[in-house]
């Protein structure tokens, strides 16, 4: 223990100059060395002289303090130690009883009693000074505890506790009491083990008196680092942390509690630590975390109450300290990194107190299984749950210390505390969106500034924390949805708006841009994940979740920027840019596969955009040089643009732009031969047969090889001869163009082929005379192709066309057919050189070399997959399934609530939240009085919108105007009866069209408005102009089409609406007709195909619908034709096959027999079907 | 075979590689921003602003999946056998 005997010299001649010099008003103590007991015992006899009080207290501490000092194994030390042993045995109280009365060292106690008396500030200081020592020393000897604890014992009581208290609370600039008073209660604590810690802790009163105050007793000033505090001279401050801590140590878990539930301790023990010296910071963090966090036998709550928000928030204020001198830093652990333990440990873990257990994405008072009546539900859906838009501004917790917390920190500007806050958020999921929604000011706008790349880094690890279990952190999903907006708030935390986030992405940094796309792309991986757990089967009431599922991905787009900004952001990104154009267009294809409505309504049109990449990836490989990885990363960019155009349903495989060479196909067909060694191509090569398979360049039958003779005789010519290379693509090139315009003509060329052959050859008629057509159109373009051509085009050729149709022979084609297109082709050939030689190679399909570049096998799977299926199965699909794949839920379904809701709502809300649609919905309500009350609040609304800034309030005016008209005046009763479902469907889905002036339908819902005031109700609007009439906007008729089915699948609800799809004589027939017609389009993409799959099965629903069904349109033998056309194996042919025994099972069996004469009856169970 | 090599490759090493490659590449394609940053005012000198930025740079990883690194690095290292064949 340090000594305060240096007053002269050292502290004068300028030790710390900061120090404020303490004037001494008394002159420094004589003293004189000690020889034997005897004289100790007289120099410590109580004297009224403080003066010779004094000169024995020093004498008896120097000569303590050379006991404590000089080496034990000098016979100057047995001496000191006998002497000491001596003078101790002659103070001793006689018996336990006189103990009781006098107590040890009476001569001693009886001077500080004294100077108690006198207000002798130096015996004062002296007399404790000398018994911390005194303890300190007897704690060293085992033969002398005994004293020990009977000075312990003396010190304990009154008068003696009496004046440490006295001590204790001196004046404040009174350190030398102080201090030394500390210095004994620590001893004393610590004696023997904690042998008499109790009882110092019972007389707490005495002393822990004025400890809170002595903790802010420091050697420096506010703001001061105490980073140069003299180790050998502690300030009051050091004292009191020590004597604090002992007390932890030594005392037994309860006494603990008390002592850390006095707060006054706890914020002074806090109070001034990012000021102490770093060794006194260690000593506090180590301690605190030994002795209270990590103790498994201190009470809960006794943790809590010493981690309250304010402790926290001053540990997480040593983030910031002073890094250490180079001799510190040595031996010392960094301190923002034990502040970062400590607080990671006291945060996160549930038994440290601070963390509760929270249910996730619900808020606190929230019960997510709480009962709501089923008609509430079904009438209202999710507004029927009171809570549901309650959390926009405000959430309560569970964890409101963290809560607080959280908000001292600032994870932008540093690593670790970033790290701190995402580990809290991860334990405690409920903190995410109250961390945001209090913390708004912080905004996201963009600025390339090290802030703003911290919060995007920040933000970017919040988007990816994962998604509480089941939404609650239970192992079940409760019986309700939780609150959108918490949702939300977690996919995409409230900084990310559309306006900020749109202004990232189109930024001049570019690495802003990036940061923004990153993050898009991790927040719309999360989305699918969250939409998929909406969707999970084992919800109770699975309407009311795929509702709220809907309105998820509602307002995700309306926080997420418009798919055009993401496209324009792609756009710019310049060519050598590869993480960025990876992750742009990564981005774009998570849109077309999370929430498709968004992405098809942007009119993208990916050819260019995979034209470019496609010539940059073969300029790429005919360089054969840089990185393979950077290969690798561009060819990932690529599978995002194929996947692309396999979503966007205006792909052109084969027009070959201005500044190409190529197809895109060809181009495609170029990268997958000519990529470099190791590089995975199983999806390029997935695309390249789907898209032959789609337009028709290989047969699709099942044991066709396919593409497979192709790609095997290009790598093969490859291998042989490099050189070849860029002569075959352009031939090639206009083959397979020639052959997708018309692979009719192909067909029928080959199919005359076959038959001469087989004439000719006298073949019987049962074998199969296949060949595949590109090897036709190869026959019909060699002429022009060699006509002209120098002697290296000659050479390419006769290199590439036998080895090819060699290929498609050991694949299994006819060899007879092939064998005359391979004396057509070598009649052009003039040259006999250039005259193929047959190749013997021994073909089989599972060593193709393109399989050697796949890691994965996949291609062989699905080769031999596809060969070794001799007969495959329909799959079977049952009624639930069918149901949840086609079942769509009633657009014009009623809202009631609508009617109270609107008008507090702004005009962008009416028009973008639905509310003008869910008013105009209510038409149709079954109850005369609510359609009454609708068509008021509709003219209302319109007159609202009217007088509103909105942008397209005048349209959206003429159109509510109009359909109010109508209900009321075209001959038509509200209060009678609905209004017909497809006047109101129409409405509701116009009103869509209306609020986005890109849509491609706006022009002519316009048109259509502007026709005239009032509707025909026995009409369906608008639906010849969509099948008959060219589109308004180029390359838009898919997207009017995929509009039309929606707004159809709304307008079917009754036995009524049916009536008008069948009766209503359009141009071309009945309007289900025509709708049905859509699917013998070839080009049509599946998903418009099952939407007008969901049309049928809502016709089913409907009372005699699948009656009519069979009746008037030929549905039975429409379903099997489209089912016919999928592989039989895959899903699409299951579902037609599902949706069929749908019909039969829901319709009038009776009548369709007899109408049929058994004749469906036999087909469906001729199908095995029962 | 150079995919059955690789296929060895232990999942922290394919990471390791795989980050390192990240970072190559993005202070490449953004070195001109990087210099920006590092000369804003708000900019930490020392340990802790390129801590700051390399943790932001580097957490793009989590956008690729494991099978995706692979891929990545993999490709690295059947080339050069490949090469060197030719």
């Amino acid at each position: 223990m340090g000594k305060r005997q240096s007053l002269g010299g050292d502290a004068a001649a300028g030790g710390n100059p900061r120090k404020r010099q303490r004037i001494v008003h008394h002159e420094a103590p004589t003293s004189e060395k000690i020889h034997a007991s005897r004289q100790l015992q007289q120099l410590l006899t109580f004297d009224q002289d403080t003066g010779k009080a004094r000169h024995g207290l020093q004498s008896f501490k120097l000569f303590l303090e050379e006991l404590l000092s000089e080496d034990k194994t000098t016979t100057d030390h047995e001496t000191r130690c006998r002497i000491l042993r001596e003078y101790l045995e002659s103070t001793r109280p006689g018996s336990e009883e006189e103990e009781k009365n006098a107590a040890y060292l009476p001569d001693i106690m009886q001077t500080w009693s004294h100077a108690g008396q006198l207000n002798n500030d130096q015996v004062m200081s002296a007399v404790p000074a000398v018994l911390a020592l005194l303890l300190r020393l007897l704690s060293q000897s085992l033969d002398l505890v005994l004293f020990g604890l009977g000075v312990c014992r003396a010190l304990l009581q009154k008068k003696q506790l009496d004046l440490m208290a006295r001590n204790l609370c001196t004046d404040k600039g009174k350190s030398f009491i102080i201090s030394p008073t500390l210095r004994l209660l620590r001893e004393a604590i610590c004696f023997d083990g904690g042998a008499v810690a109790k009882p110092f802790f019972r007389a707490r009163t005495f002393t822990l008196k004025a400890l809170a105050r002595n903790l802010g007793i420091a050697h420096v000033g506010v703001g001061e680092i105490a980073v140069d505090e003299d180790k050998k001279r502690p300030s009051t401050r050091t004292n009191a942390v020590r004597f604090f801590l002992s007390a932890l140590k030594f005392l037994h878990p309860e006494a603990k509690k008390e002592l850390l539930s006095q707060k006054d301790v706890i914020a002074g023990l806090m109070r001034g630590i990012k000021q102490d010296p770093p060794y006194l910071v260690i000593e506090i963090l180590e301690g605190l975390r030994d002795l209270v966090i990590q103790d498994d036998k201190v009470p809960r709550e006794a943790k809590a109450s010493l981690l309250n928000s304010s402790t926290l928030a001053r540990v997480a204020s040593l983030y910031s300290y002073p890094s250490l001198s180079d001799e510190d830093s040595d031996h010392l652990p960094s301190i923002p990194d034990l502040a970062h333990s400590f607080l990671m440990t006291a945060c996160t873990s549930p038994s440290c107190g601070v963390l509760k257990f929270d249910s996730g994405f619900y808020p606190r008072d929230v019960d997510p299984d709480a009962a709501v009546p089923g008609a509430e539900l079904d009438d209202l859906g999710l507004e029927s749950i009171v809570w549901m838009n309650r959390f926009k501004n405000d959430v309560p917790v569970r964890n409101y210390v963290l809560s607080t917390f959280l908000q001292d920190l600032r994870p932008w500007s540093n690593v670790k505390q970033s790290e701190l806050v995402i580990a809290i958020f991860k334990v405690a999921p409920e903190l995410v969106a109250h961390f945001f929604i209090t913390n708004k000011s912080f905004s996201f706008e963009p600025k390339l500034s090290a802030t703003w790349i911290g919060y995007a880094a920040f933000l970017f690890q919040t988007a990816t924390l994962p998604l509480p279990d089941c939404f609650c952190r239970a192992p079940n999903y409760p019986l309700l949805p939780p609150p959108t907006s918490i949702v939300v708030d977690n996919i995409l935390p409230l900084p990310l708006n559309q306006k900020a986030l749109a202004r990232c992405l189109a930024h001049k940094g570019s690495m802003i841009s990036f940061f923004a796309t990153r993050i898009l792309v991790v927040a719309l991986q999360k989305l699918d994940l969250a939409v998929k757990m909406y969707h999970d089967p084992s919800h109770a009431n699975k309407t009311l979740w795929g509702e709220a599922a809907r309105r998820l991905a509602d307002e995700f787009c309306q926080r997420s920027p418009n798919i055009q900004e993401m496209i324009n952001s792609y756009r710019s990104i310049p060519g050598q840019d590869l993480l960025h154009r990876e992750a742009a267009s990564r981005l774009l294809r998570l849109y077309y596969e999370v929430i498709p409505q968004v992405a098809l309504m942007a009119k993208f049109d990916v050819s260019p955009f995979l034209e470019t990449a496609l010539k940059r990836l073969s300029e790429k490989s005919e360089q054969e040089e840089g990185d393979a990885r950077d290969h690798a990363l561009s060819l990932m960019e690529l599978e995002n643009l194929l996947a692309i155009a396999g979503y966007s349903p205006g792909m052109r495989w084969f027009s070959v732009a201005e500044n190409l060479a190529l197809s895109p196909f060809t181009s495609l067909l170029k990268v997958f031969v000519e990529a470099p060694h190791g590089v995975v191509l199983s999806k390029v090569r997935e695309v390249l047969d789907f898209v032959a398979k789609e337009q028709q360049l290989a047969p699709t039958r099942p044991g066709n090889p396919g593409m497979v003779p192709l790609l095997e005789c290009l790598q093969y010519v490859r291998s042989t001869d490099a050189s070849y290379m860029p002569h075959i693509w352009p031939f090639l090139d206009n083959c397979l163009t020639r052959l997708a315009t018309a692979p009719i003509k192909y067909l029928e060329s080959m199919q005359n082929m076959a038959q001469q052959a087989t004439s000719s050859k006298k073949r019987g008629p049962q074998e199969k005379a296949i060949v595949s057509p590109m090897a036709v159109v190869m026959a019909e373009q060699t002429p022009f192709a060699i006509k002209g051509a120098d002697g290296v085009v000659l050479g390419a050729l006769s290199a590439f066309l036998p080895v090819f149709l060699d290929f498609s022979e050991t694949a299994g084609e006819s060899r007879k057919v092939l064998d005359t297109i391979r004396e057509s082709i070598n009649g052009h050939f003039d040259d006999k050189k250039a005259r193929h030689k047959r190749v013997k190679r021994p073909y089989q399909f599972n060593s193709l070399p393109s399989n050697e570049k796949t890691t994965d096998g996949e291609t062989e799977e699905r080769t031999s997959n596809s060969r070794g299926k001799t007969k495959s199965e329909v799959p079977m699909i049952n009624d639930d399934q069918l149901q949840e794949t086609l079942h769509v839920e009633d657009g014009l379904a009623a809202d009631n609530s609508a009617l109270m809701k609107w008008p507090s709502k702004t005009a962008d809300e009416l028009v973008d939240d639905g509310y003008a649609m869910s008013l105009v919905s209510l038409l149709v309500s079954e109850h005369a009085s609510i359609r009454r009350e609708a068509l008021v609040n509709i003219l209302k609304m319109a007159a609202k919108l009217k007088a509103s800034d909105y942008e397209e309030k005048e349209q959206i005016w003429l159109l509510l105007s109009e359909i109010s008209e109508s209900a009321s005046k075209a001959g038509h009763d509200i209060g009678q009866g609905p209004l017909p479902s497809q006047v109101v469907a129409f409405a509701c889905h116009a009103i869509k069209v209306l609020r986005d002036p890109l849509n491609p339908l706006y022009p002519k819902v316009n048109t259509f408005l502007t026709r005239g005031p009032v509707w025909d109700l026995n009409k369906v609007p608008l639906v010849n102009e969509v099948l008959s009439e060219e589109p308004s906007v180029d390359d838009s008729y898919y997207a009017q089409i995929s509009w039309l089915l929606a707004y159809m699948i709304d307008a079917l609800r009754t036995p009524a609406d049916l009536a008008l799809f069948h009766k209503k004589r359009l141009h071309g027939g009945p309007l289900l007709e025509r709708l049905l017609a859509l699917a013998s389009n070839p080009y049509m993409r599946n998903p418009l195909k099952m939407q007008i799959l969901r049309l049928l099965y809502r016709a089913t629903t409907i009372e005699g619908g699948s009656t009519t069904l069979i009746t008037r349109f030929g549905i039975v033998s429409w379903l099997e034709a489209q089912g016919a056309s999928y592989a039989q194996d895959s899903e699409e042919a299951g579902i037609h096959m599902a949706l069929l025994r749908r019909i039969w099972s829901t319709c009038d069996q009776q009548r369709v027999s007899a109408w049929s004469r058994q004749g469906i009856e036999g087909v469906i169970n001729g199908d095995g079907l029962s | 075979m150079p995919s059955k090599i690789s296929e060895k490759k232990p999942e922290k090493e394919v990471a390791a590689e795989f980050t390192s490659y990240y970072l190559q590449r993005a202070t490449q394609e953004f070195a001109e921003d990087l210099d920006k940053v590092r000369s804003a005012d708000d900019f930490k000198s020392g340990p802790d602003g390129i801590a700051m930025l390399v943790h932001a740079l580097q957490q793009g990883t989590a956008l690729f999946s494991s099978e995706d690194q692979r891929r990545i690095i993999v490709a690295a290292q059947t080339t050069s056998p490949a090469a060197e064949e030719k």
